[in-house]
């Protein structure tokens, strides 16, 4: 019955060819042009580390002016980062799993054997658990030990492409380079890693690659001055005339995570912020509201806003755009199906059912949907490449990650599909059912 | 003349679906046209907003001292003498940041010593030299530039209680200061509560953020940046940028063995990074919104066509019984202008709705209503250039289709 059904299609598309075609391309530039904001959206709304979001927290505190929130615009969220003092306060609670105090900074490479200049990098100083808490890959060696970060240990870790950078791809592990003209050793070779977007640190470039180099959490204090990298914020700026004062000072400019399995950990937690907050608040800090949160990192995401404006709008519009393509194929096939109800007053009279005769559209609006999802699958894949050629050539920086996102997956596919199925009922429903009701005699009469 | 409406309207109700679907086709387009439009113009503006530099001339070099030999004094004059005595450069000077790149430094002013919150006015800081203005290709309004006598040394941890003694500010910031007065010889105040006097006021320009209210609001003050944050800004001739940037990067990159040539890149390439997601969703939504349209106008041509081929023996009978080419042609445009009518009318409370979901949701500007008038327009000249062919395909049926039984 379906080998006859679609039989009847493919002579009915025959028939008119013009109409099939308008009505293909209609759906077909309508699901790519879904298919591709859908790719785009899916790729930045993506978690990278979905496999134990539901543990890893980031910690913050309201440190900020007590006259005006961080973000007016959002007053109920408090800073994305901590100030340096209060960050070493909450990496000693003991309590989570794990828990790791960073921040980013810039640094200048040298004294690799194969190096011809120096090599200008972005450097993650980090304290231990960053590695085995993010699940991230070595290639070689690992991270390094806690007593490391305490005592500024002159060891580094190097990403895939810097090794290849220094040492041509080897085992570099045990070599010396030196970092800002102090000799480190490196201890480890990360594998690829390319969380996108960068969750743990969203203040710059959220879909860029992570740092190339990582050195011990101590050596914020031991290189002697303030860092250059990352996002420095200040609300009130006493005097800091030595670096000591810049390191007590209210500016916040460390990131701090927390692995709190569960609930359990997350109160005793919560409860230890809360104490050493009203400590502090004794002491004449935290005017604000109280307003201590544990972010989960799905929240932290959305909080953050890795999704921008634009790309909502995009995918508004998009959908927008495949309601007009539906309605437009609607009429048309409502046409269609009406001029040929001559044919189905035949059928209908030789016996045919009125349910046969609707699930007979049904099935050639279901080719169609098909023909318009693979058609839009091309289109996508040539818009997708378009919108990776754009980067290209608009960035002239440099990959800064957008290319990486433009890609076919197999959620445009399933996406694609999707919107078949949805087309196909949305556009054909109404005109296959209002043909089965045409009475068959009114079309015998005349012929 | 009459345009009989009444049995054309009367001829669409009965035959109403198809009708329904190509307005309601006409009202989504008009609305996601108008609001599309709009937002791409807002882009595009902000894409095209006047600098007041000269950014198309200009080029920055990120260059950092890293070993402990380096020495800032000599290697930033050194630098700089090679810099300016390069044929076809008209400026240079250092700067703590670079027009146009997303980076910089702000922070509050404040017009008295006691230094009230109410009354803290947002700014962003230049550092540089008295080469400053002339490298960003400003010009001042009143007041006199920086002298080289009075360029200070860096700040580091030794001197940063030391005050700045002189400043210029744009006009905008100086408005804030001064109000319509003359802001020169005014006395404004740091964070620190410590006093600088404003020698000179220059036009407005964009400084290096493009994403922030008060970006148009910058002060420039005399004072070599820190090592680490440290650019050249080097304004060349016109045309003859690229070809210095090359010699200059070659020199540099092997002068001096104890800093690094991080990049050397124009300005212009700042700027088209830093306006890179106006660019693309400009563009996406421009082809968006011309397939829309394209889509569209095939609904309306589809549609007319159909009725049309339908309807063919009744308009052989309008034919017989005495109706002219032209009355057939003008039946179906009045039909569809009132399809179409119908469409943008809904569609304008649509767009509306749209845009006013927009202004709140995301903070965008109300949709402006000549948007929404030119959109009705073309949409409407768009529904009848779509139904002129159908119409005069319409006019051709020969009267005598009347007169046959099938």
């Amino acid at each position: 019955m379906l080998a006859y059904n679609m039989r009847l299609a493919l002579m009915s598309f025959k028939r008119t060819p013009g109409l099939t075609v308008l009505m293909v391309g209609a759906l077909g530039i309508g699901i790519a042009a879904c298919v591709v904001t859908m790719t785009l959206y899916h790729a930045m709304s993506g978690d990278p580390i979905w496999w134990k979001s539901d543990r890893l927290y980031a910690v913050t505190m309201d440190s900020w002016d007590p006259n005006k929130p961080f973000d007016p615009s959002r007053p109920q969220l408090p800073p994305p980062q901590l100030t340096y003092r209060d960050a070493l306060h909450l990496a000693d609670s003991g309590i989570p799993l794990r828990h790791v105090i960073m921040h980013v900074d810039k640094s200048v490479l040298t004294g690799a054997p194969a190096q011809k200049r120096p090599e200008p990098v972005r450097t993650r100083i980090t304290s231990a658990d960053f590695f085995a808490m993010f699940d991230v890959p070595f290639l070689y060696g690992g991270g390094w030990r806690p007593a490391a970060d305490a005592a500024a240990e002159p060891v580094v870790v190097l990403s895939k492409h810097e090794n290849e950078t220094l040492f041509g791809g080897a085992n570099s592990v045990g070599r010396i380079i030196r970092v800002d003209d102090v000799e480190f050793r490196v201890v480890g070779v990360l594998d690829d890693w390319f969380p996108h977007p960068k969750f743990y640190d969203l203040n710059n470039d959220s879909f860029g690659a992570p740092e190339d180099t990582f050195i011990p959490f101590g050596w914020t204090e031991a290189r002697g001055k303030p860092p250059t990298g990352g996002d420095h914020d200040c609300w009130r700026l006493d005097s800091t005339n030595t670096f000591k004062d810049y390191l007590d000072a209210d500016c916040i400019w460390i990131q701090m995570w927390a692995e709190l399995p569960d609930a359990r950990a997350r109160e005793r937690m919560q409860t230890f912020i809360d104490t050493y907050w009203a400590e502090q608040r004794k002491a004449g800090r935290f005017e604000r509201p109280r307003n201590n949160q544990l972010i989960n990192e799905t929240q932290w995401l959305v909080d953050q806003r890795v999704v921008g404006t634009d790309d909502r709008i995009l995918v508004g519009l998009a959908f927008a755009f495949l309601a007009v393509c539906l309605i437009n194929t609607v009429g048309l096939l409502l046409a269609k199906f009406l001029n040929g109800a001559a044919l189905t007053g035949v059928r209908r009279a030789l016996g045919a059912s009125r349910r046969q005769v609707f699930v007979q559209h049904m099935v050639e609006t279901g080719m169609l949907a098909g023909a318009g999802a693979l058609l839009g699958l091309m289109l996508a894949a040539l818009g997708l490449w378009g919108l990776r050629t754009l980067y290209a050539v608009e960035t002239d920086f440099g990959a800064n990650g957008y290319q990486d996102l433009a890609h076919f997956d197999s959620a445009s596919i399933v996406i694609a599909m999707a919107l078949a199925i949805v087309a196909a009922f949305a556009a054909g429903l109404y005109p296959a059912w209002r043909v089965g009701r045409v009475p068959p005699a009114v079309y015998l009469k005349s012929q | 003349m009459s345009l009989n409406i009444r049995p054309i309207l009367s001829s669409l109700l009965r035959n109403r679906t198809g009708a329904l679907l190509v307005s309601l086709q006409v009202a989504l387009a008009l609305a996601i046209l108008v609001n599309a439009t709009y937002i791409v113009k807002q882009r595009i503006d902000s894409i095209n907003r006047p600098t007041g530099i000269d950014d198309a001339n200009m080029f920055a070099i990120d260059s950092t001292g890293f070993t402990s030999r380096y020495d800032y004094a000599s290697s930033v004059r050194d630098d700089l003498d090679y810099l300016r005595g390069l044929n076809g450069v008209i400026a240079a000077a250092p700067t703590n940041a670079i027009p146009l790149s997303g980076g910089g430094s702000s922070g509050p002013l404040y017009k008295s010593p006691e230094r009230k919150n109410s009354d803290a006015q947002f700014a962003i800081m230049y550092e540089m030299d008295e080469q400053g203005l002339q490298t960003l290709g400003t010009h001042l309004i009143s007041g006199r530039n920086f002298r080289h006598d009075e360029i200070l040394t860096p700040m580091t941890t030794d001197n940063q209680s030391r005050r700045i003694p002189q400043v210029i500010v744009t006009e905008s910031l100086a408005r804030y200061f001064a109000g319509n007065t003359s802001a020169v010889g005014k006395v404004i105040y740091d964070p620190f509560g410590r006093p600088s006097t404003i020698i000179g006021v220059i036009a407005d320009m964009a400084g290096p953020f493009t994403n922030v209210s008060y970006r148009r609001l910058l002060f420039v003050v005399p004072q070599q940046p820190r090592i680490y944050g440290f650019y050249y800004l080097v304004r060349t001739q016109p045309g003859r940028r690229d070809e210095i940037m090359r010699i200059a990067a070659e020199h540099l990159s092997t002068s001096n063995p104890d800093r690094v040539i991080k990049s050397v890149r124009s300005v212009e390439l700042y700027k088209k990074e830093v306006f890179l997601t106006e660019r693309i969703t400009a563009i996406c939504l421009a082809i968006v919104t011309v397939l829309l349209l394209a889509i569209a106008a095939l609904g309306i041509f589809g549609l007319a066509t159909f009725n049309v081929s339908t309807r063919t023996k009744q308009i052989g009978t309008r034919r017989a019984v005495g109706a002219r080419k032209r009355d057939i042609i003008r039946h179906f445009l009045i039909e569809n202008g009132l399809i179409t009518s119908a469409g943008v009318v809904v569609g304008c409370v649509l767009a509306l709705a749209v845009g006013y979901g927009l202004s709140r949701q995301y903070q965008l500007p109300r949709l402006d209503l000549y948007y929404l008038v030119g959109g009705v327009l073309l949409l409407w000249v768009i529904g009848q250039l779509a139904a002129w062919q159908p119409a005069r395909r319409a006019a051709t049926v020969s009267p005598s289709v009347a007169t046959r039984t099938a």
